[in-house]
């Protein structure tokens, strides 16, 4: 599979900061990719690296199989929303779109197209400071799809959007990659991102911390199996059951957490059988991408603390 | 570069910026000629002290007609000067020109059209505040007894276009400080307030309490020498040189900077 975004030791450092502490990135071509991490942790300056707009301390990237020092040789083929979307407020958002395909040379027509895609045609000739952030945040991603891209870089495009506002960017950004474009997107939302990617790359204090599909993190998570007996006096024999074979657990509320893995479940289901537990309900929970993150995040932080 | 000059001109036609840009030089052009013209003396031994008074004999002359938009075009200066600051320290202030670098990565071309299309709007603010002001000047000096056939005469016409080309120089040299100090400074607040207290008061401190001679060297006073068409301490050509230089010195820095700084 081909890669969008291919960076090497890409390193920025601001003073005595370091935003971003040699990335090595490999985007696969055609997919929805997340970028995920908390705030600060170097995303948007990565973005603003791929971007051009700023110049790293150390290290390479290709976009689009172009390097990153030539940033008029891919751009042309790349929609990008930045941060928060800024745009002329006493400018109506169709102006504020023209002003971008004038500069780019991108035909006018794309405009009611973009508009339309983003569901602010009927808005699109008023000005710029009577949008709400949502519409702004719209408005943005009409920006980005100006040039009609082959590669799409969203940094926190569903901030500031409502429940509704937000399953229509899933689907806007879904569209894009049905189309086959290559999306980059980031967010601090870890459930959004779990939600529309494929392909996860993870940053925590600028380093990347995971990369790889996003199955094969939480698969590789510890999942949680539920059990709840028949007769509520059965729980803490259950527990002592489940830790004598060697498997975590704890009794809460009437039900045993143990952590094993998804096909333990038959074989606790059979003991428990043995030893005269009827189960009323046996359940597998998998760790979310947010449990993930952290125990990812956290394992690197004992590692260092280790480390140090 | 079309692409970013043909871009600022949606920005340009903002109501704002025909508003204060244009209405704003217009103002002090056609100010500065109802006064030029209405306080004119006919006899200037009744009127010792003249404060800055024209005569009817100075106003007769084949210049008298741009007399009025000369005397304020440093105010005219100082217009395009903020409305360059403001234009591109804006950029920075908004958030807008990381879009604009994405779609336009090449910043010599995106900053060099920029300018051209801002110094393009100068130029048509420049013509349209001297043809009023031709106009009402015209329209006010038959009324008070100012014989005015010099100037529609050849030399009248020259001495004007002469006038207009002086003016727009300046103007658009006053755009570039004002550039140069949207780009370092970031802040339209900063830019504008900076580069304006530079221009009239600093460098009039300078040259009223420290360096005498500074008349003949620092830009503001050599910009305002230029739109006159030269003064009695610096001549026209004096000023058009040495401003050349500081303007391309200006400019090379101003795009160093444009292009190495993050723009983050």
């Amino acid at each position: 599979m081909t890669s969008s975004v291919v960076t090497s030791g890409l390193t920025k450092r601001f003073g005595q900061r370091l935003a971003v502490d040699a990335v090595d990135i490999d985007l696969p071509a055609g997919v929805v990719s997340g970028f995920v991490g908390p705030n600060g942790a170097g995303k948007t300056t990565t973005i603003q690296l791929l971007l051009g707009l700023c110049r790293p301390t150390s290290g390479t990237a290709e976009v689009l199989g172009r390097p990153i020092s030539d940033p008029a040789s891919y751009l042309g083929r790349v929609g990008a929303l930045i941060e928060a979307p800024s745009f002329y407020p006493t400018l109506s958002g169709r102006r504020n779109l023209e002003v971008l395909t004038r500069l780019g040379r991108i035909d006018s027509g794309r405009i009611s197209e973009v508009l339309a895609m983003v569901e602010l045609s009927d808005r699109g000739n008023d000005f710029v400071r009577a949008y709400s952030l949502g519409m702004k945040q719209r408005l943005g991603v009409a920006a980005a799809l100006l040039p009609d891209p082959e590669l799409c870089i969203l940094d926190e495009p569903t901030n500031g959007l409502d429940p509704a506002g937000i399953r229509e960017m899933r689907s806007v950004i879904r569209g894009l990659s049905d189309r086959g474009i290559s999306v980059f997107v980031s967010s601090h939302l870890l459930a959004e991102i779990e939600a529309i990617c494929d392909h996860l790359v993870m940053i925590d204090n600028g380093r990347i911390v995971f990369q790889g599909g996003v199955d094969k993190l939480i698969d590789a998570q510890q999942s949680d199996i539920i059990a709840s007996p028949e007769h509520p006096a059965d729980v803490q024999a259950l527990a002592e059951l489940c830790i004598a074979a060697g498997k975590p657990a704890r009794a809460e509320q009437g039900e045993v957490h143990v952590q094993a893995p998804e096909d333990w479940a038959p074989e606790l289901n059979r003991q428990a059988m043995a030893a005269g537990i009827t189960l009323r309900g046996l359940t597998v929970r998998r760790a979310s991408l947010e449990e993930a993150f952290f125990a990812i995040t956290e394992g690197q932080s004992d590692e260092n603390g280790e480390a140090g | 570069m079309f692409g970013a000059y043909s871009s600022e001109w949606i920005k340009l036609r903002r109501r704002a910026m025909l508003l204060w840009g244009l209405g704003g030089g217009l103002f002090f052009a056609v100010l500065a000629t109802i006064f030029t013209v209405e306080r004119a003396v006919k006899n200037p031994s009744l009127f010792p002290l003249r404060r800055g008074r024209v005569t009817f004999a100075e106003l007769e002359l084949p210049t008298g007609l741009v007399h009025g938009v000369v005397d304020v075009s440093t105010l005219i200066g100082i217009v395009a000067l903020c409305l360059f600051a403001g234009a591109f320290a804006t950029e920075y202030s908004q958030g807008t020109l990381r879009n604009l670098l994405v779609r336009e990565p090449r910043r010599a071309q995106l900053l060099t059209g920029k300018f051209l299309a801002l110094a393009t709007f100068i130029g048509v603010a420049v013509v349209l505040e001297i043809v009023v002001s031709c106009g009402v000047a015209l329209l006010l000096a038959p009324g008070r007894g100012i014989t005015t056939s010099a100037w529609t005469s050849a030399t009248g016409i020259n001495d004007l276009l002469q006038a207009t080309l002086h003016v727009f120089l300046a103007s658009v040299g006053y755009g570039l400080l004002g550039a140069a100090a949207g780009v370092l400074l970031r802040s339209p607040g900063v830019a504008i307030g900076a580069s304006v207290a530079y221009v009239i008061p600093v460098e009039a401190i300078i040259v009223g309490a420290i360096w005498s001679n500074g008349d003949r060297w620092l830009p503001g006073q050599l910009l305002s020498a230029l739109a006159h068409g030269g003064t009695g301490d610096s001549s026209y050509h004096h000023s058009l040189i040495t401003l050349a230089v500081y303007m391309v010195l200006i400019a090379v820095g101003t795009l160093a900077v444009f292009r190495r700084r993050d723009a983050s």
